[in-house]
């Protein structure tokens, strides 16, 4: 009898538990009326400074939301529309953009790029740099743990390594991010932008 | 000290690495051979924890991808020596130079962010090791100039094969590294850096034997040992 009371109360809490923290809103509906303003109508920005987010992995696109909510991460644009999502919505919208297909960035200048994908490829041993294929792989396509770069716009990939390098940006796993950044030079910076713009 | 032996034999009874301890001898020769050599690799704390740690071949995959920068895919570092091979490398060995590492017992500044305890935890490193030490040992190895191999083989096989091997295999119960095939230039600088006692958690021994050498017997020396060729030491556990 006493196990009986036991087993109810469980499921009781198991229900309550997985309710959801808010009610979530379509996430269609959400992303071609809040989203769309800066991220386009498929995930795909226009404007340069905003990033593509398009076929970019569900978990890291989980995880910068869920931050920007909680205020680990944070940007005065994306402030803005904080009051327009909550938690509930966010795997509904990860799953969205995860799905749709990334369009392929421009490469303006090819020897600047050239660069880019040898500091991309083997980084640089001299100051410590690592790949970045090490974790972002080989075409900067990401997984589970790592964002996709590949086809990101040029000057949102310079900002964020500068971001990380000065700190401003601190949600990286573990400090890997900032220790790389911190390495990089402005010029390093740009010349691997450059060539993550061309990758698909 | 003699807590420090049973929760050696204890921890490594139980471990998968199955070394075995050295049994304890009185008498004040050995005792000082025992500090020596615990000052040189203590087994305690998380490497303690990472020697006794069942290693998960598929969990050191994952763990690896954020070495694969700078050590390559393959696991093969650089040819040209400013990153070591690690593919094939002794498990206990690996364990012991992370660990060391991380404590601060060999400065590796340029490692550390990317090795430190809030990137990878004490079972990481044996996930790691157990990885690492499974894979094939690539083709492709950074060499010397091939001058003097007569000469560094005599020096090679009188003072360096004891601990070494004969074929540069190391000795895995041991942590004496696996120097066979490694690149050039690692091997040179490293042991320019032991012999000047700028790399800080070596073998007493190894530190005793250097001392002596020119930086032409250690160019030399280095050049032979790059070209070894020897079979890895592995866990008999299949990965």
């Amino acid at each position: 009898m006493k196990q009986k009371h036991w087993l109810w109360l469980m499921l009781v809490a198991g229900l309550v538990m997985s309710m959801p923290s808010a009610q979530a809103a379509d996430p269609k509906e959400l992303a071609a009326t809040v989203c769309i303003a800066c991220h386009g109508p498929d995930g795909n920005s226009l404007a340069p400074t905003f990033p593509k987010i398009a076929g970019q992995q569900p978990g890291y696109i989980e995880k910068q939301l869920n931050e920007f909510l909680s205020g680990k991460r944070k940007n005065d644009v994306m402030a803005t529309f904080l009051d327009k999502f909550n938690k509930g919505d966010v795997p509904g919208l990860a799953a969205l953009y995860a799905a749709q297909k990334p369009a392929p960035g421009t490469v303006e200048d090819a020897k600047l790029a050239a660069a880019g994908k040898k500091l991309f490829d083997e980084g640089n041993p001299d100051s410590g740099v690592p790949g970045c294929m090490g974790c972002h792989l080989e075409k900067g396509e990401g997984n589970d743990r790592y964002p996709r770069l590949a086809g990101q716009h040029q000057a949102y990939t310079i900002q964020q390594i500068a971001d990380f390098k000065s700190g401003k940006r601190s949600n990286d796993k573990a400090k890997v991010m900032r220790s790389v950044a911190e390495r990089m030079t402005e010029d390093e910076m740009k010349a691997v932008a450059e060539y993550i713009a061309g990758l698909q | 000290m003699k807590n420090y032996v049973l929760a050696l034999s204890i921890a490594l009874g139980i471990s998968s690495l199955a070394l075995a301890a050295e049994p304890v001898t009185k008498g004040s020769k050995q005792a000082t051979l025992e500090q020596a050599e615990a000052a040189w690799n203590p087994i305690e704390g998380e490497k303690l924890i990472a020697l006794s740690a069942k290693g998960d071949y598929l969990r050191g995959e994952i763990t690896y991808e954020v070495c694969r920068g700078c050590h390559r895919p393959d696991a093969n570092g650089r040819v040209d020596g400013k990153y070591p091979r690690l593919a094939g490398q002794h498990d206990t060995v690996l364990i012991k130079q992370l660990t060391d590492i991380r404590a601060g017992r060999r400065g590796n500044p340029k490692m550390l962010p990317f090795a430190d305890d809030h990137v990878i935890n004490a079972q990481e490193i044996a996930d790691l090791a157990k990885y690492l030490s499974h894979l094939p040992i690539p083709a492709n190895n950074g060499k010397g100039e091939g001058a003097y191999l007569e000469r560094a083989a005599k020096i090679y096989d009188a003072d360096c094969a004891e601990c070494h091997g004969k074929n540069g295999e190391g000795i895995r119960e041991k942590f004496y590294p696996r120097v066979a095939s490694q690149h050039f230039a690692y091997l040179e600088n490293n042991m320019l850096a032991i012999r000047d006692g700028k790399r800080m958690n070596s073998y007493p021994k190894m530190v005793e034997v250097i001392k002596k050498y020119k930086d032409k017997d250690i160019t030399l020396l280095a050049d032979y040992m790059s070209r070894q060729q020897s079979e890895p030491q592995r866990d008999p556990q299949p990965r």
